[in-house]
């Protein structure tokens, strides 16, 4: 049997999701042995295969319009899509910034800040979305893994049930937020 | 003296909004010059009922009813009426039926219909004079309970009346009095809900400005029986009238010691009081009334305890709404069985209705329950106006329900309506014509209650909300098919689990919706359209999005008002390759949904095409350019519209069509069934030739018998188009004799096959369109005398009102409600015999079912006998090939992708729906060669163009005023029956130009300023494809 | 007085008249979800997280009493199912951000997720954008927060008697509010007991100077005063 292909993805989110994923210590290696990494932000390989892969991990929430079209991909080339963290599942952090127009935000930042220079980003940067979102609110996601971030070893389970070809069983205690 | 005359003037709130007041105050000054003020009494009365035609005035001891009294009106009626004797005509109500005047008020059908027990003296009484209250029999009833019956006695008989609450939910009355009476509690409360809240309804407000003592003493009868001493009418602070008439009301009565202390020297005291309420829609609820009558907040709480046990400061207290109390007096004093012999099994007596929406009069009404929802609606509703279509009615306001039009029958009580997902609930009635968007109904009641909840329990306060962004997103067509399903979810948690009444009824608009009209919310998520041409983000105009060949209206005729009719011709080609033929015969849904018609007429836009495609054909236009060839061949199978215009843009697409045609001559039905009076043959054949130089061909006499020959033939793709081209008939007999002939062989026979002997006395069967063109056909080929037999009522017509109008104005009878039978004659056809019909049941299309009558039969000397009852499809070529064919004769297809069952092959027009329009088959045929397209790899789309809204050069402030339509000049009727040359003409450039003028451009949209819009429409992408 | 026989799940219990169905429940260790329901306060049934299904009625069980020979089921899928969407409209309505909140760790809401199994809310959420009012010398209210229990609102009423907090507006608009929708610090009714911080079971409510997660409430301080007041 070949080694289940695993991607990785951080939209808008503080990566500490991605901190907790390595943090589970000697599960790790187990994991080496049975998944291929495929792109993620902690390994090199930054572009999403064309082939697809079987499980990708989300973190983070939907806030410009290359995340917005990263995570159609995501979704059309993955088998199971996991929202992983609050920002993913609830839109949390950055979600904060709801409400007041992506205009207005940019000329407070980048435009009035004493530490910058005045140049605003419209041209470079993906566009800012009216309003960030969870990524069910984009595509159809399979699991919701909550924490701010996620504890290690609701990681560890979900990604191991996953592996067993199993259901994760995420109840009680799992689905805590923050 | 007493006067010779009475005179009525309604002072009800909706002729007091239509100035009768001043009316009255004229009518004062006038009797005044005239020196009729000691003849004539003049009372102002609470609302008489036909609000739509206020200002009203009765005059007795006539009966005589004027309706749409000003001021100025007044001195007219007092010089003629009260000095002469002589009768106003112009101001008394008209038959819509028999189209005659109706001098007194109670043959008005509006009222014929109507059983006034609770309005009996709404309209008839001055509410201001408890002197004429008492007259009219007030106060009888509460006399008889205090000194006659024990209270007891009173919950007995109210018990027995089989009265339910008028509030809306129809709990029995008695039992609820008889729950109060039982509390041991020395001090009760009895308390009037007059807190009406629900858009579209006024009946309690009728009753307390028109009534006011009945009101008081239903309360006084109930106050006795349950032992209360006190009472509270809750009354909305928007009702001023019906607080002030009520305050001096009960002001009256306690000087006459119908309230206070030892009323008719009893032991039994009571006395009311009125609490006026802020208008917050949730103190309808008992618990949240009683909540704010204390001073409280208006939320409501649980139940148990209810009122009964633990109302007003913690005492049983009696709750019941306006119109309940105001039974209450006419029960005491007729007796329960009475009562009870009026209505259906379990819902008695009679109600309210405040009829309301697309209805002829709308006003205040009272009906028997078990009058069906058709006699109110129609017997004394009047109908829908401006020659709409019924689609639905709404019951019971926000917490109600619709019903649609099949179910007019159904006789109104609390079971029948509760079956069919609605209520009787406070008694508004909303009628909704086929202009009505029910998802944009839905949303609008759910943004009513979501603002009206209280905000105390979570599913109603933010659920509601939810639901509400969800039907916006629906509306704007950004919503999915698990949008909808959540919908339902949400409709159903706060159904179930909300606190109190209103949020357990809010879903009810959008659950009967989607009971009945599910279609419509799936046509706004799949197809983004809005059936009824009402949610603005879905459509460029109403005119476009009602055209089955989406014909983009307001850019042709932008183009036409500026002179640039090529431009004007290239627009229409587009979409629609047949201007020439639908510029004449065009059943135009376009102006029907044409807003200019809410300031006068709808744009003359038929008109206006004819002239466009006069203007192409006599300049030789050629229409917009084919891409390059790409080599594939499909079989197009007839050449009616739908064959035509797919073959047309399958060549704009880069195929090859080839259209079969069976017959020698191509059009189908436009060739075979119109005659040339309406679409002279040149004008045809100029639309059918400028197709085929865009590169279809067409082979005449080449039927198809074989579908699967064509693939072998090379054909890439087939498409099916045959129509509905057999002739229905009906049953007169076993064997015909000569001269009996169907429409579809009569006109068949005149243009194809070449002329017909009619003779001299011709009847034609039916009512559509085919059995008009067969009639007018008949006179011009020399029949001297064409009778039409139509079945149902001439109102009930299919054929449009404009070619009745025109056949009518040739000298042909419509003979209605009369139903052939049989023929007479041996071997010829000497008559034709029929039985004259009445009206029955509604039937599912909202018509009237005929049904015999007990009148004579009787014959109709006939020449010729044309049946011209309707057109069937045959599906035989399609059944042969394997596919799949429904009852009827009709192909099954994909409505989207045109697809039959069998790959490869589509079918559109007629031979899929069964007899539409011309316009229907020219969408489908367009439909399906984008279909055709796709399936054969292409795109499956047109090279894709913005849609730009055409600019206008001249002053569009100066067109809207009020302007005549445009009327093109039509041939003399004296002459224009002996040819079948045109008979309507074209307009003149100028004209033309002038009546493009009269749009109004409801294709521009208006663009929010300061808008943040970077990225909502990828925001929207992002919300469909969820 | 003779007791009352009723069916909890299946379960036979002998029950005291005049007693809810949530007292009866949770006397016999059955488990009821619950929101604005605190004990010593009166209950309301404004949340409808308790709902139980009663012969096919959904009934709040801490405004229903118990009846001889009720049947009631507490965990039916269709109750469960309710309870989770209404849960879900709750987060949904409010910035529920539960990684910088002062009650993280010690949130009623936080918890019903958990209990109820609430993997994601399904309708948008809303983002409310309320002024936290930090005027108060010692308390401050995040709106934004609130979950409109109204449990402040009793406690100020029926314990303190103070009458400070209310409810202004109604519908989705409808919020907590301290005398005539002044800012708190203002509010000459409040007599800063703190009872109202308290018995809050989110965040909204809480104690100036707590930082993330170190906030912890003591809800059952009602219970308590109310019982010792009984008595006396």
């Amino acid at each position: 049997m070949g080694k289940v292909k695993v991607a990785t993805v951080w939209f808008s989110g503080c990566a500490g999701c991605h901190m907790s994923l390595l943090d589970i210590d000697e599960v790790l290696i187990d994991l080496a042995g049975r998944v291929e990494f495929c792109n993620s932000p902690i390994t090199d390989l930054k572009v999403f295969p064309e082939g697809g892969v079987d499980v990708t991990l989300v973190e983070g929430a939907i806030g410009n319009e290359e995340q917005l079209e990263l995570a159609r991909t995501v979704r059309a080339k993955s088998k199971i899509v996991i929202s992983l963290g609050d920002c993913a599942v609830t839109g949390n952090v950055p979600a904060l910034r709801n409400g007041i127009p992506p205009r207005e935000l940019i000329e407070e930042i980048y435009g009035t800040s004493r530490t910058t220079n005045g140049a605003l980003p419209y041209e470079v940067v993906p566009r800012l979305l009216e309003r960030v979102r969870p990524l069910h609110e984009v595509i159809p996601v399979d699991y919701f893994l909550h924490g701010c971030p996620p504890p290690a070893g609701l990681i560890a389970k979900a990604v191991l049930a996953l592996l067993d070809g199993k259901t994760p069983e995420l109840a009680g205690a799992d689905l805590k937020f923050g | 003296m007493a006067g010779r005359l009475e005179v009525l003037v309604c002072s009800g709130g909706a002729c007091m909004s239509s100035h009768s007041l001043e009316m009255k105050e004229e009518l004062v000054r006038q009797l005044e010059t005239q020196l009729l003020t000691d003849e004539v009494r003049i009372v102002e009365t609470g609302c008489m009922g036909p609000c739509q035609h206020g200002p009203l005035v009765l005059v007795y001891p006539e009966g005589v009813l004027y309706k749409n009294v000003a001021a100025s009106d007044v001195a007219e009626i007092v010089t003629e009426h009260f000095l002469k004797g002589r009768v106003v005509e112009r101001l008394l109500f008209r038959s819509e039926t028999a189209d005659q005047i109706i001098r007194e008020h109670r043959s008005i059908p509006f009222f014929e219909k109507q059983m006034k027990i609770v309005l009996a003296n709404c309209g008839a009484i001055n509410p201001e004079s408890i002197e004429e209250y008492i007259g009219a029999g007030g106060y009888e009833a509460l006399g008889k309970a205090v000194t006659t019956m024990t209270p007891e006695g009173v919950v007995a008989e109210m018990k027995a009346s089989g009265l339910r609450g008028r509030g809306g939910a129809g709990f029995p009355t008695g039992t609820k009095w008889d729950f109060v009476r039982r509390e041991a509690s020395p001090k009760k409360v009895v308390v009037c809900n007059a807190d009406e809240g629900d858009p579209g309804a006024f009946m309690d407000r009728a009753v307390l400005e028109g009534d006011p003592h009945t009101v008081i003493e239903g309360l006084a009868i109930a106050a006795y029986a349950v032992g209360a001493q006190r009472g509270y009418v809750y009354v909305r602070a928007e009702y001023p009238l019906a607080i002030s008439r009520l305050r001096s009301a009960l002001d009256a009565a306690r000087k006459l010691g119908l309230l206070g202390e030892r009323i008719f020297d009893t032991a039994f005291s009571f006395d009311i009081e009125i609490r006026v309420g802020a208008g917050a829609f949730v103190c309808g609820e008992e618990t949240a009334l009683l909540a704010s009558l204390e001073g409280r907040r208006g939320v409501p709480h649980p139940r148990p305890p209810y009122p009964s046990t633990s109302g007003m400061w913690q005492l049983p207290t009696l709750l019941n709404n306006v119109e309940t109390y105001a039974n209450v007096r006419h029960i005491i004093a007729r007796g329960s069985a009475w009562f009870a012999s009026i209505g259906t099994g379990e819902s008695k007596g009679t109600k309210v209705f405040a009829l309301s929406g697309n209805v002829r009069n709308t006003g205040l009404v009272e009906v028997p329950m078990g009058t069906t929802l058709g006699e109110l609606i129609y017997d004394i509703g009047g109908g829908v106006p401006n020659g709409k279509k019924l689609k639905a009615v709404q019951t019971g306001g926000p917490s109600g329900g619709c019903i649609p039009v099949q179910h007019l029958n159904t006789p109104i009580s609390y079971e029948t309506l509760k079956e069919l997902g609605a209520i009787v609930g406070s008694g508004g009635v909303i009628v909704l014509d086929e202009d009505t968007c029910m998802v944009n109904l839905a949303r609008y009641f759910v943004e009513f209650t979501a603002s009206e909840s209280c905000g105390q329990c979570v599913p109603c306060r933010s659920g509601l909300v939810r639901m509400l962004d969800i039907l916006d997103r629906i509306t704007r067509g950004e919503g999915s098919m698990e949008d909808l399903a959540l919908l339902e979810e949400l409709a159903h948690t706060i159904r179930r689990s909300s606190l109190c009444g209103l949020g357990q009824t809010a879903p009810n608009p959008v659950l009967s919706t989607l009971r009945y009209f599910r279609h419509e919310y799936e046509a706004h998520i799949q197809n983004k359209t809005c059936p009824a041409a009402v949610c603005a983000a879905l459509f460029v105009a109403p005119c476009e999005a009602s055209c089955p060949a989406h014909v983009d209206v307001p850019a042709y005729v932008a183009h036409l008002s500026n002179g640039d009719f090529a431009k004007a011709f290239d627009v229409h080609m587009k979409t629609n390759p047949l201007p020439g033929i639908c510029g004449r015969v065009c059943y135009a849904f376009c102006e029907t949904k044409c807003q200019r018609a809410q300031i006068e007429e709808s744009v003359a836009i038929r008109d206006l095409k004819r002239f466009m495609a006069d203007y192409a054909m006599e300049h030789k236009l050629a229409g917009p350019k084919p891409v390059d060839r790409n080599g594939l061949r499909v079989a197009v199978v007839g050449s009616g519209p739908a064959g035509l215009t797919c073959g047309y843009f399958l060549a704009q697409l880069g195929y090859e069509p080839v259209l079969f045609e069976a017959l020698p001559i191509a059009g189908g039905t436009m060739a075979t069934g119109i005659p040339a009076y309406r679409l002279p043959r040149d004008i045809l054949k100029a639309d059918i030739d400028r197709i085929v130089k865009a590169g279809v061909r067409i082979e005449l006499l080449s039927a198809v018998d074989d579908l699967e020959q064509l693939f072998a033939e090379g054909y890439a793709a087939v498409f099916v188009a045959t129509g509905a081209m057999k002739g229905q008939t009906v049953a007169l007999g076993e064997t015909l004799p000569r001269g009996v002939v169907t429409g579809v062989e009569f006109l068949k026979g005149i243009h194809v096959d070449g002329g017909s002997e009619v003779g001299d006395e011709v009847v034609v069967i039916g009512g559509g369109n085919s059995a008009i063109d067969s009639a007018r056909a008949a006179l011009r080929l020399g029949a001297k005398r064409v009778t039409i037999a139509y079945r149902r009522a001439r109102a009930d017509m299919p054929a449009s009102p404009e070619e009745i109008a025109e056949a009518i104005e040739e000298g042909v009878e419509i003979l209605d409600m009369t139903s052939p039978v049989g023929v007479v004659g041996g071997e010829r056809v000497e008559g034709l015999r029929c039985a004259s019909m009445a009206a029955g049941p509604f039937d599912a299309s909202g018509r009237r079912r005929p049904v015999p009558s007990d009148r004579p039969e009787i014959v109709l000397p006939a020449s010729m006998v044309i049946v011209a009852v309707g057109q069937e499809a045959t599906g035989e070529l399609l059944r042969s090939a394997g596919i799949e064919v429904a009852k009827g004769g009709l192909v099954v297809v994909d409505p989207v992708t045109m697809r039959t069952s069998r790959p490869g092959i589509f079918a559109g027009g007629d031979a899929t729906t069964g007899p539409a329009t011309v316009v229907e088959a020219i969408g489908a045929g367009r439909r399906a060669a984008v279909a055709i397209d796709r399936f054969l790899g292409g795109p499956g789309a047109f090279e894709p163009e913005e849609r730009v809204e055409v600019a206008t050069s001249y002053d569009e402030d100066a067109y809207t005023q009020e302007l005549d339509r445009a009327v093109p000049p039509m041939a003399d009727v004296r002459t224009r029956i002996h040819s079948f040359a045109e008979v309507r003409g074209r307009f003149a450039k100028e004209q033309a130009m002038e009546e493009a003028r009269r749009c109004l451009h409801c294709d521009r949209k208006q663009t929010e300023d300061g808008a943040c819009c970077e990225s909502s429409a990828a925001e929207a992408a992002g919300a469909t494809t969820r | 007085m003779d007791k009352l026989r009723v069916k909890i799940d299946g379960r036979t219990i002998l029950a005291a008249p005049g007693k809810t169905i949530l007292e009866v429940a949770e006397e016999n260790g059955i488990h009821i979800p619950t929101l604005c329901h605190l004990d010593g306060l009166r209950d309301v049934g404004a949340c409808r997280l308790c709902i139980v299904d009663l012969y096919g009625q959904l009934v709040t069980s801490c405004t229903t009493k118990v009846a001889d020979g009720m049947e009631i089921g507490t965990q039916t899928e269709t109750v469960r199912a309710y309870r989770r969407t209404i849960l879900e409209l709750l987060f949904a309505e409010g910035n529920h951000v539960c990684s910088f909140c002062v009650s993280n760790g010690g949130c009623e809401l936080q918890d019903l997720a958990c209990e109820l199994g609430m993997h994601s809310v399904r309708v948008p959420y809303t983002y409310r954008r309320e002024r936290v009012d930090a005027t108060h010398p010692r308390f401050l209210i995040d709106r934004d927060r609130c979950v409109l229990c109204g449990r402040c609102v009793r406690v100020c009423q029926e314990v303190e008697g103070a009458h400070t907090w209310g409810f202004a507006e109604r519908g989705a608009t409808v919020r907590v509010i301290t005398d005539l929708a002044v800012p708190w610090g203002t509010a000459e009714s409040c007599t800063s007991c703190g009872k109202c911080v308290e018995v809050c079971p989110t965040g909204a409510i809480a104690r100036k100077g707590a930082s993330n997660a170190e906030m912890r409430k003591h809800p059952d301080l009602v219970a308590e005063l109310t019982e010792r007041r009984a008595r006396g």
